[in-house]
């Protein structure tokens, strides 16, 4: 069977049916292969947002693209120590490394000796650029164990970081991690104690978007000084006037100037709805009119999630002061949303429907 | 079920089977219209079954043969192998007038006759069954390593590509040159 032998409509159709994983380690066939792939799944690379390098353990990497039905995975990589390998080229222009493939059923399966991470994860990258390009975005995911990352070039890190003991031991080493490494795009960040609060010039605040799941209170400790885009908060306990003053502080443009989407769920108690609003001086749309609902492509895209953030549909919002942006804000039962439009007060109101 | 039965086609102009009747038979009598292959083995097939393929509908559609006419006129398909056109022609007649079902697990194993009939059904425009063939193809390489993949479609090397290149370009030259030449002498 002589794939060139078919039209190019039928090469399209068949490199169509193949998932995207496939598609990357056909391409190491040939060059004409790769430029009829990379021709004809343009459109394909254009959707995919990110390439998740997920940790395992310590040695495993698991390589995947991320989608709403689950993930496909590229390939799973690990440190050998010792043994002989057999090979596998990856070519990186003129560089090749090698690679033990450990079974020829899967040869996405790869191995590799330790003294080689660095060089081998930095191949793999390029080999991505190169036929992903860069529009997307990698995304490599560290964690307390594993706090390595390679040196490349568009290259973007997120932080799962959880801890279940001793509160002071875990801020240190969550400050540890983040002062080692660049900024982050994601922290995913579970059971930080209540009663630690981070400096307000940790890196922690920096990051694209957090995820912080915690027992006790600790609002607005760990979001108070928050700078980033998107944050998810989860917590037994929030005091309402912590919520009250969060709104305030956007409202009147002394933080979250980049905010755009944040949720706060609280587990053991609702939100004291008309308490919140009525202290945030809220707006309200008219409630003949079906308000626009707020939502936005999350920075982390975690496959087991929906890519965007949950919809908010609501008819009230705040207006900023600073610059007369408009934010909606929905309370329903134990969650607050808030998200901040692109949109002036006018702007706003004139895509009600 | 197919329309020719093993057996009963033979080369043009016996007299060819006929397409089963279908169990919601319309009012109207259906047309048939008569297809043959490398072999000259010769396929009545129903106007019906024959809407698969965009290429062959576009040409009846406006035909309007008789029985006899149709019969005489057979729709020659000289490159497409007879065992091939008689695959092509079982599944318009299994999915006649039913929507198509999301797989077909009917298609051949053998990789050279399944790239084939791929070849066969996107001469034929006939969408569906260029899906199902091609999604079976893709399946053939999932899980493969590079060299396995280029084993079994055939990929050239670089090297390959490189010298087949080169060999093209020192031919297009070979005729240019003798082009010129000839223009050269019919000048004098």
């Amino acid at each position: 069977m002589k794939l060139f032998k078919a039209p190019y409509v039928v090469q399209k159709e068949i490199l169509d049916n193949m998932q995207t994983s496939d598609l990357f380690w056909l391409s190491f066939v040939s060059k004409k292969i790769k430029n009829v792939i990379k021709s004809s799944q343009a459109t394909r690379f254009k959707s995919i947002r990110s390439i998740v390098y997920d940790y395992v353990d310590q040695d495993q990497r698991i390589i995947y693209i991320p989608s709403e039905s689950g993930r496909d995975v590229i390939m799973v990589t690990f440190v050998i120590y010792k043994g002989k390998e057999n090979h596998f080229l990856l070519n990186k222009y003129d560089k090749k490394i090698d690679f033990k493939c450990l079974s020829c059923d899967c040869p996405s399966i790869m191995s590799f000796n330790f003294c080689n991470k660095e060089s081998v994860y930095k191949s793999i990258h390029y080999n991505f650029l190169d036929f992903f390009g860069d529009c997307v975005e990698y995304q490599w995911i560290i964690n307390r164990y594993t706090s390595f990352f390679p040196q490349v070039k568009k290259l973007s890190l997120v932080l799962d970081f959880w801890r279940y003991e001793d509160n002071k031991a875990a801020k240190q080493e969550l400050e540890n991690v983040l002062s080692s490494s660049p900024l982050m795009t994601h922290i995913k960040l579970s059971y930080l104690g209540s009663a630690e609060t981070l400096s307000p010039e940790s890196k922690f605040y920096k990051a694209g978007s957090v995820e912080i799941r915690q027992g006790n209170h600790i609002f607005p400790a760990n979001l108070r000084h928050f700078q980033g885009r998107q944050a998810l908060l989860r917590c037994n306990i929030c005091e309402t006037l912590h919520l009250i003053e969060l709104i305030n502080r956007w409202k009147y443009g002394q933080a979250f100037q980049k905010l755009e989407y944040l949720k706060i769920i609280i587990d053991s108690h609702n939100v004291p709805e008309n308490q919140v609003l009525n202290s945030i001086g809220i707006k309200y749309i008219d409630a003949t009119k079906k308000p626009p609902a707020h939502t936005l492509p999350k920075l982390y895209f975690d496959f087991r999630l929906k890519p965007n953030t949950d919809p908010i549909i609501s008819h009230s919002y705040v207006v900023r002061k600073t610059d007369n942006r408009v934010a909606s804000v929905s309370i329903h039962r134990n969650e607050l949303s808030f998200g901040v439009w692109d949109k002036t007060e006018e702007e706003f109101l004139s895509i009600v429907e | 079920m197919s329309s020719t039965e093993q057996g009963t086609s033979s080369a043009a102009p016996a007299e060819p089977t006929t397409a089963p009747e279908s169990a919601a038979a319309p009012e109207v009598p259906e047309s048939f219209y008569y297809v043959h292959g490398k072999d000259k083995v010769v396929h009545k097939v129903s106007a019906g079954a024959l809407q698969h393929s965009a290429l062959i509908h576009g040409m009846i559609s406006n035909l309007g043969y008789t029985e006899e006419q149709a019969k005489a006129n057979p729709f020659p398909f000289e490159n497409i192998d007879g065992d091939i056109l008689q695959m092509v022609v079982d599944w318009c007649n299994q999915h006649k007038g039913k929507p198509t079902p999301p797989e077909d697990t009917n298609l051949p194993k053998q990789k050279e006759k399944l790239f084939d009939l791929v070849l066969a059904v996107n001469y034929l425009e006939i969408k569906e069954l260029l899906t199902y063939c091609c999604k079976q193809v893709a399946m053939m390489v999932k899980g493969k390593s590079p060299e396995e993949i280029r084993e079994i479609w055939m990929i050239p090397t670089d090297a390959e590509d490189e010298a087949a290149e080169k060999e093209a370009k020192k031919r297009a030259g070979k005729e240019a040159a003798g082009e010129t030449a000839a223009a050269a002498g019919d000048a004098k």
